[in-house]
């Protein structure tokens, strides 16, 4: 029987700086968007693979940060998941390659590899079988976007046909393809012999160059460790064209989640997708007995909502979350712990686990997913005394405002 | 004798530096703040300080042990699960402070720095025999604070004004406290604070004084009053003629370094700087009113100016940091980078130039 394995990659601590205030106290990947951690948005999409026999995690967080989450999640799916530390940077191909002896473990014949902060269907079942077709060392989910939007990706070329990728460049200055990387793959084991030969290949390079410092001076990789392999510049790039990778183009929706404002725009993608694959995740509710619902929302068991608050659309309320009488919340995410108090309005924001919104006060933002200051972030333990405004802000975890404030970062 | 310290909560106002470590311990003329108070405390015979917390106890007590060790004096925890205000945490550490032996106990504010003229108030105290004895400072502008309003002569305290919008007197609350154990007796455990509800009642007893605080006071709990503070801390190391101060022509004005710092040749320091252990400032450097942590790196003919650089943190060649650029820890500037107010927060790269004040995440 062919196995499968799957890899997400989670990344680690020192990266990511951009995830703040929110990442203060959370690994990025454990933040919830619709209501799940991140990192469980492709964790369920792998479940959904045929014969899939294991998960790991690789990423350079501490192990502590993961135990938990890694155990209940095992439990739940009934599947094996692990996570794995490197002991530093490798590079999206070299952590593959670093941990190969334990992904191998069950002998797969098949092996995903995902990034965590990837927001998109994960169609990897209909990817899967398209590969077994194509029959390469490897498929690249792709998506086509925005000419203009292209080049902050990795743009690649296809054969419209076959397609096969015929070519690959990360970030161009200059227009090459409106297709981009999606960041979610699937291979053979032959994967682990292509990185081998980048590595092996540099080394030798090294060797050579050490006759002409000039060269040295000239060459992008020189700074590269030998065992540092990307899987973009160092894997696509050079094995396009040669009949070894392939493309799978999804037309669902597909984004990057780099920032905060960016975490409540996904969580939106995967709350609407839930209407379609698990709609009794979704709350309900007309402001009878329970809060009138509008949209998509999703509501934790243990969360208390008023029912005469209006929750939605876009709103997500974690763990033992309070909501008091007359709250209207519009594009939120909810952090676990949190009051909001009556008669409190909470537009296009996140707020964080312990917060308190004060009666009658109002935290909002314009909605521009993209901006800086887009949508208004509170970090854990914020108070919102009553009546005070917080527009298009970021406040630090642990700070009280009491007196209203607009376009201001707090510390 | 006992002293009782108030550290209180996250120091939000001190962001970026306390984003790495507790307030009390971010460094202060290249000492932890809580250090100088202690060792002042040590000096005047207090055998057992207490710390009253209500964050990160763990990253304290690690700190402490290693400081009870070198200076022979027992330092000690209490810790706040809700918060107390000013005056709650003095009765909830009530068991440590009371010894049996009647004898006073002091209670600071742990964002101050000052002289510490502990001895001079222990005097004032006995010579008063009132219940509590209180520092005050002179201050320019007296509304944006509480003031004293005392008795010239005697010192004793009438009453307290919170920012009286008529002038009223000129004397502000240092922060600095020398109380008889019955005080205790007036504070319940629950928030409360020591200006509103304690010291009123003790004055409307005459039994509260006050001693004007000789010498310099700063309330350096966020980042301009620090640069502020260590000029005065420097400027009266000077009238003391300490050693500590360095000498050469390559100096200015009052200007500390650690003895394992390195500074290379044709550079400028001073005045009013204070630099880290461990830190290497290269050949060409300007450097003035600003404090370099420990492990800082100051690339080549780089000119720093009313800022601080968080530890472990290097600026690029030919770099400009001026007008409160704050570098949190481990923060690398690139060359040629100008910053102008910048506050950066811990683990940063920066690569381009901050022209106008701006919050860098």
């Amino acid at each position: 029987m062919e196995k499968v394995v799957a890899v997400i990659m989670v990344g680690g601590p020192t990266k990511g700086t951009r995830f703040r205030p929110l990442s203060f106290n959370t690994p990025k990947p454990l933040f919830p968007l619709a209501g799940q951690p991140m990192v469980h948005h492709p964790i369920s999409a792998c479940k959904r693979i045929p014969n899939l026999a294991q998960i790991f995690l690789i990423g350079f967080y501490e192990e502590k940060e993961f135990t938990l989450y890694v155990s209940s999640i095992s439990n739940e799916l009934k599947i094996p998941v692990r996570y794995l530390k490197e002991d530093k940077p490798h590079g999206s191909a070299g952590g593959l390659y670093y941990f190969r002896n334990i992904i191998m473990e069950d002998n797969p014949s098949h092996i995903f590899l995902l990034n965590c902060d990837v927001c998109c269907s994960f169609p990897l079942t209909d990817m899967l079988e398209a590969h077994k077709r194509y029959s390469g060392m490897g498929t690249v989910l792709v998506i086509k976007v925005s000419a203009e939007s292209a080049n902050q990706f990795g743009e690649l070329v296809a054969d419209p046909i076959t397609k096969e990728l015929l070519h690959y460049t990360e970030k161009p200055e200059t227009f090459v393809s409106d297709l981009i990387n999606c960041g979610v793959y699937v291979f053979t084991p032959d994967i682990f012999t292509a990185i081998q030969e980048v590595s092996t290949h540099r080394e030798d390079q090294a060797n050579l160059r050490h006759l002409s410092s000039f060269e040295t001076l000239q060459s992008p990789t020189r700074a590269l460790p030998q065992d540092f392999v990307r899987l973009d510049q160092d894997i696509l790039s050079p094995f396009a064209g040669k009949k070894q990778l392939y493309t799978y183009e999804t037309m669902d929706f597909w984004e990057q989640i780099k920032t905060p404002g960016m975490s409540l725009k996904c969580s939106g993608l995967y709350l609407a997708q839930f209407r379609y694959t698990s709609p009794d995740l979704l709350a309900g509710g007309d402001g009878t007995k329970s809060a009138s619902i509008l949209g998509d929302v999703y509501v934790h068991p243990s969360a208390k909502v008023h029912p005469t608050a209006k929750i939605g659309p876009n709103v997500s309320i974690s763990a033992n979350v309070r909501i008091g009488a007359g709250v209207r919340l519009i594009g939120c995410i909810i952090l676990d712990d949190v009051e909001v108090q009556e008669n409190a309005v909470v537009i296009n924001s996140i707020v964080g686990w312990k917060s308190s919104i004060g009666k009658w006060s109002r935290v909002q933002a314009d909605g521009d997913y993209n901006a800086k200051l887009g949508i208004t972030i509170l970090g854990e333990a914020v108070i919102v005394e009553d009546e005070v405004v917080v527009i298009s802000s970021i406040v630090l975890p642990n700070k009280t405002l009491n007196v209203s404030v607009q376009d201001e970062i707090i510390l | 004798m006992k002293a009782l310290i108030l550290v209180g909560g996250f120091g939000t106002r001190l962001r970026p530096l306390t984003l790495s470590v507790p307030k009390p311990l971010v460094d202060f003329a290249n000492k932890p703040m809580i250090l100088h108070q202690i060792e002042a405390l040590k000096a005047i015979g207090v055998t057992e300080v207490v710390l009253a917390i209500n964050y990160q106890p763990e990253v304290m007590l690690n700190f402490l042990k290693e400081f009870e060790k070198k200076l022979g004096i027992k330092i000690t925890c209490s810790q706040e699960t809700e918060p107390l205000g000013t005056a709650g945490p003095i009765a909830l550490a009530r068991d440590k402070l009371i010894d049996g032996s009647g004898e006073p106990f002091f209670v600071l504010n742990s964002d101050v720095i000052s002289e510490y003229p502990l001895k001079e108030m222990v005097n004032f105290h006995k010579g008063h025999g009132g219940e509590a004895s209180i520092m005050v400072t002179k201050v320019d502008e007296p509304s944006k604070y509480g003031v004293v309003v005392m008795e010239e002569t005697t010192g004793k305290v009438e009453k307290f004004v919170e920012k009286p919008q008529i002038f009223v007197g000129n004397k502000i609350n240092a922060g600095i406290y020398l109380l008889n154990p019955s005080v205790l007796n007036r504070i319940e455990l629950r928030p409360t604070s020591i200006e509103k509800e304690v010291f009123p009642k003790i004055a409307a007893e005459n039994k509260l004084y006050a001693m004007v605080l000789p010498g310099f006071w700063m309330d350096i709990g966020q980042p301009k009053d620090y640069i502020t503070g260590l000029r005065m801390y420097l400027k009266s190391l000077r009238k003391k003629s300490s050693t500590k101060l360095s000498t050469g022509s390559h100096f200015v004005g009052n200007v500390l370094v650690d003895e394992s710092a390195v500074i290379g040749y044709g550079c400028l320091i001073g005045p009013d700087v204070a630099i880290g252990p461990g830190c290497i400032i290269e050949s060409g450097v300007r450097l003035s009113r600003c404090t370099i942590m420990r492990g800082v790196r100051i690339k080549k003919y780089t000119c720093v100016s009313n800022s601080i650089i968080g530890w472990h943190s290097t600026v690029g060649k030919w770099a400009r940091l001026e007008n409160m650029t704050i570098l949190g820890e481990d923060v690398h500037l690139g060359d040629e980078v100008y910053s102008n107010g910048g506050v950066v927060l811990p683990h940063k790269e920066i690569k381009s130039s901050i022209l106008k004040p701006e919050i860098v995440m």
